[in-house]
Protein backbone atom coordinates (compact mmCIF):
# COMPACT_ATOMS: atom_id res chain seq x y z
CA UNK A 1 0.00 0.00 0.00
CA UNK A 2 1.21 3.43 -0.88
CA UNK A 3 0.78 6.23 1.57
CA UNK A 4 1.12 9.83 0.74
CA UNK A 5 4.27 11.16 2.31
CA UNK A 6 3.70 13.83 4.91
CA UNK A 7 6.81 15.76 5.90
CA UNK A 8 7.85 16.07 9.52
CA UNK A 9 7.12 19.80 9.41
CA UNK A 10 3.54 19.16 8.32
CA UNK A 11 3.11 16.33 10.79
CA UNK A 12 4.15 18.45 13.73
CA UNK A 13 2.11 21.34 12.36
CA UNK A 14 -1.01 19.22 12.85
CA UNK A 15 -0.12 18.94 16.51
CA UNK A 16 0.04 22.71 16.68
CA UNK A 17 -3.53 22.95 15.48
CA UNK A 18 -4.63 20.21 17.86
CA UNK A 19 -3.17 22.18 20.77
CA UNK A 20 -5.35 25.17 19.96
CA UNK A 21 -8.58 23.18 19.60
CA UNK A 22 -9.62 23.39 23.30
CA UNK A 23 -9.36 27.18 23.21
CA UNK A 24 -11.17 27.46 19.89
CA UNK A 25 -14.06 25.41 21.25
CA UNK A 26 -14.12 27.35 24.49
CA UNK A 27 -14.14 30.79 22.94
CA UNK A 28 -16.70 29.77 20.34
CA UNK A 29 -19.14 28.58 22.97
CA UNK A 30 -18.48 31.15 25.71
CA UNK A 31 -17.57 34.33 23.78
CA UNK A 32 -18.71 34.31 20.16
CA UNK A 33 -21.93 32.40 20.59
CA UNK A 34 -23.14 34.61 23.49
CA UNK A 35 -22.43 37.89 21.71
CA UNK A 36 -24.19 36.68 18.55
CA UNK A 37 -26.98 35.34 20.71
CA UNK A 38 -27.29 38.71 22.43
CA UNK A 39 -27.60 40.37 19.03
CA UNK A 40 -30.27 37.86 18.00
CA UNK A 41 -32.20 37.95 21.27
CA UNK A 42 -32.23 41.74 21.25
CA UNK A 43 -34.68 41.50 18.32
CA UNK A 44 -37.21 39.50 20.35
CA UNK A 45 -39.57 40.13 23.20
CA UNK A 46 -38.08 37.35 25.28
CA UNK A 47 -38.76 36.63 28.93
CA UNK A 48 -37.20 33.90 31.04
CA UNK A 49 -40.14 32.00 32.41
CA UNK A 50 -42.67 32.64 29.69
CA UNK A 51 -43.72 29.50 27.83
CA UNK A 52 -44.99 31.34 24.75
CA UNK A 53 -42.37 31.53 21.98
CA UNK A 54 -40.60 34.91 21.97
CA UNK A 55 -42.16 37.41 19.58
CA UNK A 56 -39.98 38.99 16.89
CA UNK A 57 -39.96 42.76 17.18
CA UNK A 58 -37.08 43.92 14.99
CA UNK A 59 -35.46 46.96 16.48
CA UNK A 60 -38.34 47.39 18.89
CA UNK A 61 -36.19 46.82 21.96
CA UNK A 62 -33.72 49.44 20.76
CA UNK A 63 -36.37 52.04 20.11
CA UNK A 64 -37.82 51.19 23.51
CA UNK A 65 -34.59 51.62 25.45
CA UNK A 66 -33.59 54.75 23.55
CA UNK A 67 -36.89 56.37 24.36
CA UNK A 68 -36.78 55.29 28.00
CA UNK A 69 -35.57 57.92 30.46
CA UNK A 70 -34.36 55.08 32.69
CA UNK A 71 -31.85 53.89 30.10
CA UNK A 72 -30.67 57.41 29.29
CA UNK A 73 -30.17 57.87 33.01
CA UNK A 74 -27.96 54.76 32.99
CA UNK A 75 -25.89 56.12 30.11
CA UNK A 76 -25.55 59.40 31.98
CA UNK A 77 -24.59 57.62 35.23
CA UNK A 78 -22.02 55.49 33.42
CA UNK A 79 -20.38 58.42 31.65
CA UNK A 80 -20.41 60.67 34.71
CA UNK A 81 -18.75 57.91 36.68
CA UNK A 82 -16.23 57.17 33.92
CA UNK A 83 -15.18 60.80 33.40
CA UNK A 84 -15.22 61.60 37.11
CA UNK A 85 -13.04 58.60 37.87
CA UNK A 86 -10.57 58.19 35.06
CA UNK A 87 -9.50 61.84 34.75
CA UNK A 88 -8.47 62.21 38.42
CA UNK A 89 -6.89 58.75 38.39
CA UNK A 90 -4.76 59.49 35.33
CA UNK A 91 -3.68 62.94 36.56
CA UNK A 92 -2.87 61.84 40.10
CA UNK A 93 -1.17 58.60 39.17
CA UNK A 94 1.00 60.37 36.60
CA UNK A 95 1.90 63.00 39.20
CA UNK A 96 2.67 60.43 41.88
CA UNK A 97 4.69 58.28 39.47
CA UNK A 98 6.76 61.29 38.41
CA UNK A 99 7.38 62.18 42.05
CA UNK A 100 8.34 58.62 42.91
CA UNK A 101 10.94 58.47 40.16
CA UNK A 102 12.62 61.57 41.61
CA UNK A 103 13.15 59.79 44.96
CA UNK A 104 16.78 58.76 45.25
CA UNK A 105 16.17 56.08 47.87
CA UNK A 106 15.12 52.87 46.16
CA UNK A 107 13.80 51.50 49.41
CA UNK A 108 11.44 54.46 49.89
CA UNK A 109 10.27 54.17 46.29
CA UNK A 110 9.55 50.46 46.69
CA UNK A 111 7.71 51.07 49.95
CA UNK A 112 5.44 53.73 48.45
CA UNK A 113 4.68 51.58 45.41
CA UNK A 114 3.65 48.62 47.54
CA UNK A 115 1.64 50.78 49.96
CA UNK A 116 -0.26 52.51 47.14
CA UNK A 117 -0.93 49.18 45.49
CA UNK A 118 -2.34 47.45 48.61
CA UNK A 119 -5.99 48.56 48.06
CA UNK A 120 -5.88 46.87 44.64
CA UNK A 121 -5.11 43.57 46.39
CA UNK A 122 -8.45 43.33 48.19
CA UNK A 123 -11.58 42.52 46.22
CA UNK A 124 -13.86 45.29 44.98
CA UNK A 125 -16.74 44.03 47.11
CA UNK A 126 -14.60 44.33 50.24
CA UNK A 127 -13.53 47.81 49.13
CA UNK A 128 -17.15 48.87 48.76
CA UNK A 129 -18.02 47.36 52.17
CA UNK A 130 -15.23 49.31 53.91
CA UNK A 131 -16.27 52.57 52.29
CA UNK A 132 -19.94 51.97 53.13
CA UNK A 133 -18.89 52.27 56.78
CA UNK A 134 -16.53 55.19 56.16
CA UNK A 135 -19.39 57.06 54.47
CA UNK A 136 -21.71 56.43 57.41
CA UNK A 137 -23.00 59.76 58.81
CA UNK A 138 -20.88 59.13 61.92
CA UNK A 139 -18.02 57.58 59.94
CA UNK A 140 -14.51 58.59 59.03
CA UNK A 141 -15.55 60.35 55.82
CA UNK A 142 -17.35 63.16 57.65
CA UNK A 143 -14.67 63.26 60.34
CA UNK A 144 -11.85 63.73 57.80
CA UNK A 145 -13.59 66.31 55.64
CA UNK A 146 -14.74 68.28 58.67
CA UNK A 147 -11.25 68.22 60.16
CA UNK A 148 -9.75 69.55 56.92
CA UNK A 149 -12.43 72.19 56.34
CA UNK A 150 -12.70 73.02 60.07
CA UNK A 151 -16.46 72.55 59.95
CA UNK A 152 -17.33 70.28 62.90
CA UNK A 153 -20.59 68.39 62.90
CA UNK A 154 -21.59 68.79 59.22
CA UNK A 155 -23.03 65.68 57.58
CA UNK A 156 -21.95 65.47 53.93
CA UNK A 157 -24.67 62.87 53.15
CA UNK A 158 -22.18 60.64 51.29
CA UNK A 159 -24.74 57.93 50.61
CA UNK A 160 -27.99 59.88 50.70
CA UNK A 161 -27.50 62.90 48.47
CA UNK A 162 -27.92 62.51 44.69
CA UNK A 163 -24.63 64.16 43.82
CA UNK A 164 -22.64 62.94 46.79
CA UNK A 165 -23.42 59.27 46.21
CA UNK A 166 -21.91 59.58 42.73
CA UNK A 167 -18.82 61.23 44.18
CA UNK A 168 -18.63 58.45 46.77
CA UNK A 169 -18.51 55.70 44.14
CA UNK A 170 -15.75 57.63 42.37
CA UNK A 171 -13.75 57.91 45.61
CA UNK A 172 -13.93 54.13 46.12
CA UNK A 173 -12.66 53.47 42.60
CA UNK A 174 -9.97 56.12 42.82
CA UNK A 175 -8.78 54.65 46.12
CA UNK A 176 -8.72 51.11 44.81
CA UNK A 177 -6.97 51.74 41.50
CA UNK A 178 -4.57 54.65 42.05
CA UNK A 179 -1.67 52.34 42.96
CA UNK A 180 -2.26 50.12 39.95
CA UNK A 181 -2.04 53.07 37.58
CA UNK A 182 0.98 54.51 39.39
CA UNK A 183 2.81 51.28 38.58
CA UNK A 184 1.75 51.41 34.94
CA UNK A 185 3.15 54.94 34.67
CA UNK A 186 6.37 54.03 36.45
CA UNK A 187 6.91 51.29 33.86
CA UNK A 188 6.42 53.89 31.13
CA UNK A 189 8.66 56.45 32.81
CA UNK A 190 11.50 54.01 33.37
CA UNK A 191 11.69 53.34 29.64
CA UNK A 192 12.77 56.95 29.00
CA UNK A 193 16.58 56.95 28.92
CA UNK A 194 18.11 59.11 31.73
CA UNK A 195 20.66 60.48 29.26
CA UNK A 196 17.95 62.74 27.79
CA UNK A 197 17.36 64.34 31.20
CA UNK A 198 21.08 64.73 31.82
CA UNK A 199 21.47 66.52 28.51
CA UNK A 200 18.54 68.79 29.32
CA UNK A 201 19.88 69.60 32.80
CA UNK A 202 23.26 70.51 31.33
CA UNK A 203 21.47 72.82 28.91
CA UNK A 204 19.91 74.55 31.93
CA UNK A 205 16.44 73.03 31.90
CA UNK A 206 14.61 73.00 35.25
CA UNK A 207 12.76 69.96 36.51
CA UNK A 208 9.44 71.61 35.72
CA UNK A 209 10.52 72.34 32.17
CA UNK A 210 11.90 68.84 31.76
CA UNK A 211 8.56 67.39 32.76
CA UNK A 212 6.51 69.41 30.27
CA UNK A 213 9.01 69.37 27.41
CA UNK A 214 10.51 65.89 27.70
CA UNK A 215 8.57 63.54 29.96
CA UNK A 216 5.06 64.32 28.82
CA UNK A 217 5.66 64.22 25.04
CA UNK A 218 7.67 61.00 25.31
CA UNK A 219 5.10 59.49 27.63
CA UNK A 220 2.13 60.37 25.42
CA UNK A 221 1.55 56.80 24.14
CA UNK A 222 1.54 55.50 27.73
CA UNK A 223 -0.84 58.26 28.81
CA UNK A 224 -3.25 57.47 26.00
CA UNK A 225 -3.06 53.73 26.60
CA UNK A 226 -3.51 54.05 30.36
CA UNK A 227 -6.40 56.52 29.93
CA UNK A 228 -8.31 54.22 27.64
CA UNK A 229 -7.64 51.22 29.85
CA UNK A 230 -8.97 53.19 32.81
CA UNK A 231 -12.04 54.25 30.81
CA UNK A 232 -12.81 50.71 29.69
CA UNK A 233 -12.48 49.59 33.29
CA UNK A 234 -14.86 52.32 34.49
CA UNK A 235 -17.48 51.64 31.82
CA UNK A 236 -17.84 48.09 33.20
CA UNK A 237 -18.16 49.10 36.85
CA UNK A 238 -20.67 47.06 38.81
CA UNK A 239 -19.63 45.90 42.29
CA UNK A 240 -19.35 49.29 44.00
CA UNK A 241 -22.70 50.52 42.71
CA UNK A 242 -24.42 47.22 43.46
CA UNK A 243 -23.14 47.11 47.02
CA UNK A 244 -23.99 50.75 47.68
CA UNK A 245 -27.56 50.15 46.51
CA UNK A 246 -27.74 47.03 48.70
CA UNK A 247 -26.43 49.13 51.58
CA UNK A 248 -29.30 51.59 51.19
CA UNK A 249 -28.03 54.27 48.79
CA UNK A 250 -30.54 55.64 46.23
CA UNK A 251 -30.43 53.63 43.01
CA UNK A 252 -31.13 56.20 40.28
CA UNK A 253 -27.99 58.37 40.53
CA UNK A 254 -25.67 55.36 40.35
CA UNK A 255 -27.75 53.04 38.17
CA UNK A 256 -24.89 52.36 35.72
CA UNK A 257 -25.46 50.33 32.56
CA UNK A 258 -24.23 47.01 33.98
CA UNK A 259 -26.52 47.41 36.98
CA UNK A 260 -29.42 48.22 34.68
CA UNK A 261 -28.70 45.17 32.49
CA UNK A 262 -28.65 42.98 35.58
CA UNK A 263 -31.90 44.39 36.94
CA UNK A 264 -33.71 44.27 33.60
CA UNK A 265 -32.49 40.83 32.57
CA UNK A 266 -32.34 38.90 35.82
CA UNK A 267 -34.68 40.62 38.28
CA UNK A 268 -37.35 41.70 35.78
CA UNK A 269 -36.61 38.79 33.41
CA UNK A 270 -36.79 40.97 30.29
CA UNK A 271 -34.08 39.10 28.40
CA UNK A 272 -34.68 40.76 25.02
CA UNK A 273 -34.52 44.27 26.41
CA UNK A 274 -31.44 43.47 28.52
CA UNK A 275 -29.74 42.02 25.42
CA UNK A 276 -30.34 45.25 23.53
CA UNK A 277 -28.70 47.15 26.40
CA UNK A 278 -25.78 44.70 26.34
CA UNK A 279 -25.25 45.33 22.66
CA UNK A 280 -25.21 49.09 23.23
CA UNK A 281 -22.64 48.68 26.02
CA UNK A 282 -20.59 46.39 23.76
CA UNK A 283 -20.60 48.93 20.90
CA UNK A 284 -19.52 51.76 23.21
CA UNK A 285 -16.62 49.70 24.51
CA UNK A 286 -15.70 48.56 21.01
CA UNK A 287 -15.44 52.19 19.96
CA UNK A 288 -12.98 52.93 22.77
CA UNK A 289 -10.95 49.80 22.02
CA UNK A 290 -10.75 50.85 18.39
CA UNK A 291 -9.47 54.28 19.43
CA UNK A 292 -6.92 52.58 21.64
CA UNK A 293 -5.62 50.48 18.76
CA UNK A 294 -5.35 53.46 16.46
CA UNK A 295 -3.35 55.43 19.00
CA UNK A 296 -1.08 52.62 20.06
CA UNK A 297 -0.18 51.92 16.43
CA UNK A 298 0.55 55.41 15.17
CA UNK A 299 2.21 56.83 18.25
CA UNK A 300 5.10 54.57 19.13
CA UNK A 301 8.10 56.57 20.20
CA UNK A 302 11.64 55.72 19.21
CA UNK A 303 14.40 56.94 21.47
CA UNK B 1 23.93 78.98 44.53
CA UNK B 2 22.40 79.15 47.99
CA UNK B 3 19.00 80.18 46.65
CA UNK B 4 18.98 77.28 44.19
CA UNK B 5 19.68 74.78 46.93
CA UNK B 6 16.91 76.20 49.07
CA UNK B 7 14.39 75.99 46.24
CA UNK B 8 15.35 72.39 45.56
CA UNK B 9 14.75 71.58 49.22
CA UNK B 10 11.33 73.14 49.14
CA UNK B 11 10.25 71.12 46.15
CA UNK B 12 11.56 67.97 47.86
CA UNK B 13 9.48 68.80 50.94
CA UNK B 14 6.41 69.38 48.80
CA UNK B 15 6.91 66.09 46.99
CA UNK B 16 7.25 64.20 50.25
CA UNK B 17 4.18 65.93 51.68
CA UNK B 18 2.03 64.93 48.70
CA UNK B 19 3.35 61.38 48.72
CA UNK B 20 2.61 61.07 52.44
CA UNK B 21 -0.93 62.48 52.09
CA UNK B 22 -1.73 59.93 49.41
CA UNK B 23 -0.13 57.24 51.56
CA UNK B 24 -2.46 58.13 54.42
CA UNK B 25 -5.42 58.12 52.05
CA UNK B 26 -4.63 54.65 50.66
CA UNK B 27 -3.66 52.96 53.91
CA UNK B 28 -6.12 54.26 56.53
CA UNK B 29 -9.23 52.52 55.15
CA UNK B 30 -7.37 49.22 55.41
CA UNK B 31 -6.25 50.02 58.95
CA UNK B 32 -9.85 50.95 59.69
CA UNK B 33 -11.03 47.58 58.38
CA UNK B 34 -8.62 45.65 60.61
CA UNK B 35 -8.98 47.74 63.79
CA UNK B 36 -12.77 48.01 63.67
CA UNK B 37 -13.09 44.25 63.17
CA UNK B 38 -11.89 43.92 66.77
CA UNK B 39 -14.25 46.57 68.18
CA UNK B 40 -17.72 46.51 69.59
CA UNK B 41 -20.16 48.46 67.42
CA UNK B 42 -20.63 51.20 70.01
CA UNK B 43 -16.89 51.96 69.87
CA UNK B 44 -16.81 52.03 66.06
CA UNK B 45 -19.53 54.66 65.75
CA UNK B 46 -18.14 56.87 68.55
CA UNK B 47 -16.75 60.16 67.23
CA UNK B 48 -13.90 60.74 66.74
CA UNK B 49 -12.83 57.26 65.72
CA UNK B 50 -10.29 55.78 68.14
CA UNK B 51 -7.83 53.61 66.28
CA UNK B 52 -7.07 51.18 69.12
CA UNK B 53 -9.72 48.61 70.10
CA UNK B 54 -10.72 48.99 73.77
CA UNK B 55 -11.15 45.29 74.23
CA UNK B 56 -10.05 42.56 71.88
CA UNK B 57 -13.60 41.86 70.70
CA UNK B 58 -13.02 38.63 68.76
CA UNK B 59 -16.75 37.83 68.94
CA UNK B 60 -17.12 39.77 65.68
CA UNK B 61 -15.35 36.92 63.93
CA UNK B 62 -17.68 34.35 65.43
CA UNK B 63 -20.67 36.43 64.31
CA UNK B 64 -19.11 36.76 60.86
CA UNK B 65 -18.70 33.01 60.43
CA UNK B 66 -22.07 32.26 62.00
CA UNK B 67 -24.09 34.60 59.77
CA UNK B 68 -27.32 36.41 60.53
CA UNK B 69 -29.37 33.28 60.91
CA UNK B 70 -26.77 31.23 62.76
CA UNK B 71 -26.51 28.84 59.83
CA UNK B 72 -22.69 28.83 59.68
CA UNK B 73 -22.90 29.05 55.89
CA UNK B 74 -19.90 31.39 55.54
CA UNK B 75 -17.24 28.64 55.89
CA UNK B 76 -18.97 26.81 53.07
CA UNK B 77 -18.94 30.01 50.97
CA UNK B 78 -15.23 30.46 51.69
CA UNK B 79 -14.64 26.91 50.49
CA UNK B 80 -16.64 27.63 47.32
CA UNK B 81 -14.58 30.72 46.54
CA UNK B 82 -11.34 28.83 47.18
CA UNK B 83 -12.37 25.86 45.09
CA UNK B 84 -13.61 27.93 42.14
CA UNK B 85 -10.64 30.32 42.17
CA UNK B 86 -8.03 27.57 42.40
CA UNK B 87 -9.68 25.47 39.70
CA UNK B 88 -9.95 28.43 37.35
CA UNK B 89 -6.31 29.36 38.00
CA UNK B 90 -5.16 25.83 37.14
CA UNK B 91 -7.27 25.39 34.01
CA UNK B 92 -6.44 28.88 32.73
CA UNK B 93 -2.72 28.27 33.09
CA UNK B 94 -2.86 24.83 31.47
CA UNK B 95 -5.12 25.66 28.53
CA UNK B 96 -3.46 29.03 27.89
CA UNK B 97 -0.03 27.38 27.93
CA UNK B 98 -0.93 24.63 25.48
CA UNK B 99 -2.75 27.03 23.14
CA UNK B 100 0.02 29.61 23.37
CA UNK B 101 2.56 26.88 22.62
CA UNK B 102 0.57 25.70 19.61
CA UNK B 103 0.34 29.22 18.25
CA UNK B 104 3.94 30.19 18.96
CA UNK B 105 5.90 27.13 17.84
CA UNK B 106 3.95 25.45 15.04
CA UNK B 107 3.47 26.69 11.52
CA UNK B 108 0.04 25.28 10.72
CA UNK B 109 -2.26 26.81 8.18
CA UNK B 110 -4.57 29.43 9.65
CA UNK B 111 -2.60 30.01 12.85
CA UNK B 112 -2.75 33.77 12.37
CA UNK B 113 -6.48 33.53 11.94
CA UNK B 114 -6.87 31.47 15.12
CA UNK B 115 -4.71 33.94 17.01
CA UNK B 116 -6.70 36.93 15.77
CA UNK B 117 -9.94 35.14 16.61
CA UNK B 118 -8.84 34.56 20.19
CA UNK B 119 -7.56 38.13 20.50
CA UNK B 120 -10.88 39.44 19.21
CA UNK B 121 -12.67 37.93 22.22
CA UNK B 122 -10.75 40.38 24.42
CA UNK B 123 -13.00 43.07 22.96
CA UNK B 124 -16.14 41.32 24.18
CA UNK B 125 -16.68 42.45 27.76
CA UNK B 126 -18.16 39.87 30.09
CA UNK B 127 -20.80 42.38 31.13
CA UNK B 128 -22.18 42.42 27.59
CA UNK B 129 -22.56 38.64 27.30
CA UNK B 130 -23.64 37.77 30.82
CA UNK B 131 -27.33 37.50 29.92
CA UNK B 132 -26.84 35.03 27.01
CA UNK B 133 -24.22 33.17 29.09
CA UNK B 134 -26.84 32.84 31.80
CA UNK B 135 -29.18 31.27 29.24
CA UNK B 136 -26.38 28.93 28.10
CA UNK B 137 -25.79 27.88 31.70
CA UNK B 138 -29.52 27.24 32.15
CA UNK B 139 -29.71 25.17 28.97
CA UNK B 140 -26.69 23.11 30.01
CA UNK B 141 -28.31 22.64 33.45
CA UNK B 142 -25.32 24.28 35.08
CA UNK B 143 -27.13 26.80 37.23
CA UNK B 144 -26.41 26.63 40.95
CA UNK B 145 -23.46 24.25 40.53
CA UNK B 146 -19.67 24.37 40.60
CA UNK B 147 -19.65 23.68 36.86
CA UNK B 148 -21.74 26.79 36.34
CA UNK B 149 -19.37 28.89 38.41
CA UNK B 150 -16.21 27.55 36.77
CA UNK B 151 -16.85 26.66 33.13
CA UNK B 152 -17.31 30.19 31.67
CA UNK B 153 -13.81 31.08 32.95
CA UNK B 154 -11.80 27.99 31.98
CA UNK B 155 -9.32 30.04 29.96
CA UNK B 156 -8.78 33.70 29.15
CA UNK B 157 -7.72 35.34 25.89
CA UNK B 158 -5.25 37.50 27.77
CA UNK B 159 -3.67 34.33 29.17
CA UNK B 160 -3.28 32.83 25.69
CA UNK B 161 -1.75 36.11 24.52
CA UNK B 162 0.77 36.19 27.39
CA UNK B 163 1.79 32.57 26.92
CA UNK B 164 2.20 32.96 23.18
CA UNK B 165 4.33 36.09 23.54
CA UNK B 166 6.48 34.36 26.14
CA UNK B 167 6.95 31.17 24.14
CA UNK B 168 7.88 32.80 20.81
CA UNK B 169 11.31 33.43 22.34
CA UNK B 170 11.63 29.79 23.49
CA UNK B 171 14.52 28.19 21.52
CA UNK B 172 13.17 25.74 18.93
CA UNK B 173 16.43 23.74 19.09
CA UNK B 174 15.30 22.19 22.37
CA UNK B 175 12.07 21.04 20.77
CA UNK B 176 13.79 19.57 17.72
CA UNK B 177 16.40 17.84 19.87
CA UNK B 178 13.64 16.19 21.91
CA UNK B 179 11.85 15.12 18.73
CA UNK B 180 15.04 13.50 17.47
CA UNK B 181 15.29 11.70 20.79
CA UNK B 182 11.86 10.25 20.07
CA UNK B 183 9.81 12.23 22.58
CA UNK B 184 6.09 12.63 21.80
CA UNK B 185 4.59 16.06 21.22
CA UNK B 186 2.54 15.97 24.42
CA UNK B 187 5.61 14.83 26.35
CA UNK B 188 7.59 17.74 24.93
CA UNK B 189 4.93 20.20 26.03
CA UNK B 190 4.51 18.70 29.45
CA UNK B 191 8.15 18.05 30.35
CA UNK B 192 10.05 20.74 28.47
CA UNK B 193 7.83 23.68 27.52
CA UNK B 194 5.45 23.92 30.48
CA UNK B 195 8.10 23.86 33.25
CA UNK B 196 9.90 26.66 31.44
CA UNK B 197 6.88 28.97 31.60
CA UNK B 198 7.20 29.44 35.37
CA UNK B 199 7.10 33.28 35.44
CA UNK B 200 4.00 33.46 33.23
CA UNK B 201 2.39 30.60 35.15
CA UNK B 202 2.80 32.60 38.37
CA UNK B 203 1.45 35.92 37.06
CA UNK B 204 -1.37 34.33 35.10
CA UNK B 205 -2.31 31.99 37.94
CA UNK B 206 -2.54 34.85 40.40
CA UNK B 207 -4.46 37.02 37.94
CA UNK B 208 -7.04 34.29 37.31
CA UNK B 209 -7.32 33.42 40.99
CA UNK B 210 -7.98 37.05 41.87
CA UNK B 211 -10.48 37.39 39.04
CA UNK B 212 -12.70 34.70 40.55
CA UNK B 213 -12.08 35.65 44.18
CA UNK B 214 -13.36 39.09 43.21
CA UNK B 215 -16.19 37.96 40.95
CA UNK B 216 -19.59 39.22 42.11
CA UNK B 217 -21.59 39.47 38.91
CA UNK B 218 -21.51 35.91 37.58
CA UNK B 219 -22.13 34.09 40.89
CA UNK B 220 -24.98 36.55 41.45
CA UNK B 221 -26.57 35.30 38.22
CA UNK B 222 -25.80 31.62 38.32
CA UNK B 223 -26.25 30.62 41.97
CA UNK B 224 -29.49 30.37 43.87
CA UNK B 225 -28.98 28.35 47.04
CA UNK B 226 -27.02 29.73 49.99
CA UNK B 227 -24.66 26.79 49.99
CA UNK B 228 -23.45 27.48 46.42
CA UNK B 229 -22.75 31.17 47.03
CA UNK B 230 -19.28 32.69 47.10
CA UNK B 231 -17.65 35.23 49.40
CA UNK B 232 -18.60 38.39 47.42
CA UNK B 233 -22.26 37.35 47.57
CA UNK B 234 -22.03 36.72 51.31
CA UNK B 235 -20.55 40.19 51.81
CA UNK B 236 -23.27 41.87 49.77
CA UNK B 237 -25.96 40.02 51.70
CA UNK B 238 -24.30 41.04 54.94
CA UNK B 239 -24.21 44.67 53.79
CA UNK B 240 -27.91 44.49 53.00
CA UNK B 241 -29.08 42.90 56.22
CA UNK B 242 -26.57 43.81 58.86
CA UNK B 243 -25.38 47.32 58.15
CA UNK B 244 -25.73 48.08 61.87
CA UNK B 245 -23.27 45.40 62.95
CA UNK B 246 -20.20 47.20 61.66
CA UNK B 247 -17.72 45.09 63.60
CA UNK B 248 -18.97 41.79 62.23
CA UNK B 249 -19.08 43.22 58.70
CA UNK B 250 -15.44 44.23 58.90
CA UNK B 251 -14.58 40.81 60.31
CA UNK B 252 -16.13 39.32 57.16
CA UNK B 253 -14.06 41.75 55.10
CA UNK B 254 -10.85 40.77 56.90
CA UNK B 255 -11.52 37.06 56.43
CA UNK B 256 -12.24 37.65 52.72
CA UNK B 257 -8.99 39.61 52.32
CA UNK B 258 -6.63 37.34 54.27
CA UNK B 259 -5.76 34.94 51.41
CA UNK B 260 -5.10 37.91 49.12
CA UNK B 261 -2.80 39.64 51.60
CA UNK B 262 -1.01 36.35 52.17
CA UNK B 263 -0.47 35.82 48.44
CA UNK B 264 0.57 39.44 48.02
CA UNK B 265 3.06 39.19 50.87
CA UNK B 266 4.65 36.09 49.39
CA UNK B 267 4.45 36.89 45.67
CA UNK B 268 4.08 40.65 45.32
CA UNK B 269 6.41 40.59 42.31
CA UNK B 270 3.94 38.51 40.31
CA UNK B 271 0.95 40.59 41.40
CA UNK B 272 2.47 43.70 40.00
CA UNK B 273 3.84 41.87 36.97
CA UNK B 274 0.34 40.65 36.19
CA UNK B 275 -1.06 44.15 36.30
CA UNK B 276 1.48 45.52 33.90
CA UNK B 277 -0.41 45.21 30.65
CA UNK B 278 1.86 47.85 29.21
CA UNK B 279 4.84 45.51 29.27
CA UNK B 280 2.97 42.66 27.69
CA UNK B 281 1.82 44.92 24.89
CA UNK B 282 5.40 45.80 24.07
CA UNK B 283 6.63 42.22 24.42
Amino acid sequence: MKRKYIGIERKTARWGFAFTVPSILFFSLFSFYPILNALYTSMFDKRVLSLAPPKFMGLGNYTYIFSSPDFWNSIRATFVFTLGTFIPIVIFSLMVATFLTTLTSHRARGFFQIAYYTPAVISSVVAAAIWLLIFDPRGLGNQWVNAILASPGVDRKWLADRTMVQVSTMVVYFWKYIGYFVILFITGLSSIPPAIYEAATIDGSSRWQSFWRITLPLLKPTVVLVSIMAMLQCLKTFSTQYLFVQGGAPRAPINVMTLNIYTTGIRNQRIGRASAMSIVLFLIMLLFTWIQFRFSKSDDVEY
Amino acid sequence: MYVGLKRANWSAVLIWAILLIILIFTVTPLVFMVTSSFMESRQIVRMPYSWIPESFYYQNYIKALQGNDGSWIFPRNIFNSMFVSITVAITTVLIAAITGYGLAKFKFKGRHFVFMLIMATMMIPFEAIMIPLYMVAMNLRMQDSYAGLIVPFLVSAFGVFQMRQYLTTFPSEYLDASRVDGMGEIGIFWRIVFPNCAPVIATLGILSFRGQWDNLLWPLLVTQSEKMKTIPLYISKFAEEKMTDEGAMMAVAVIASLPMFLLFGLLSKYFIGGSSVYESRKG
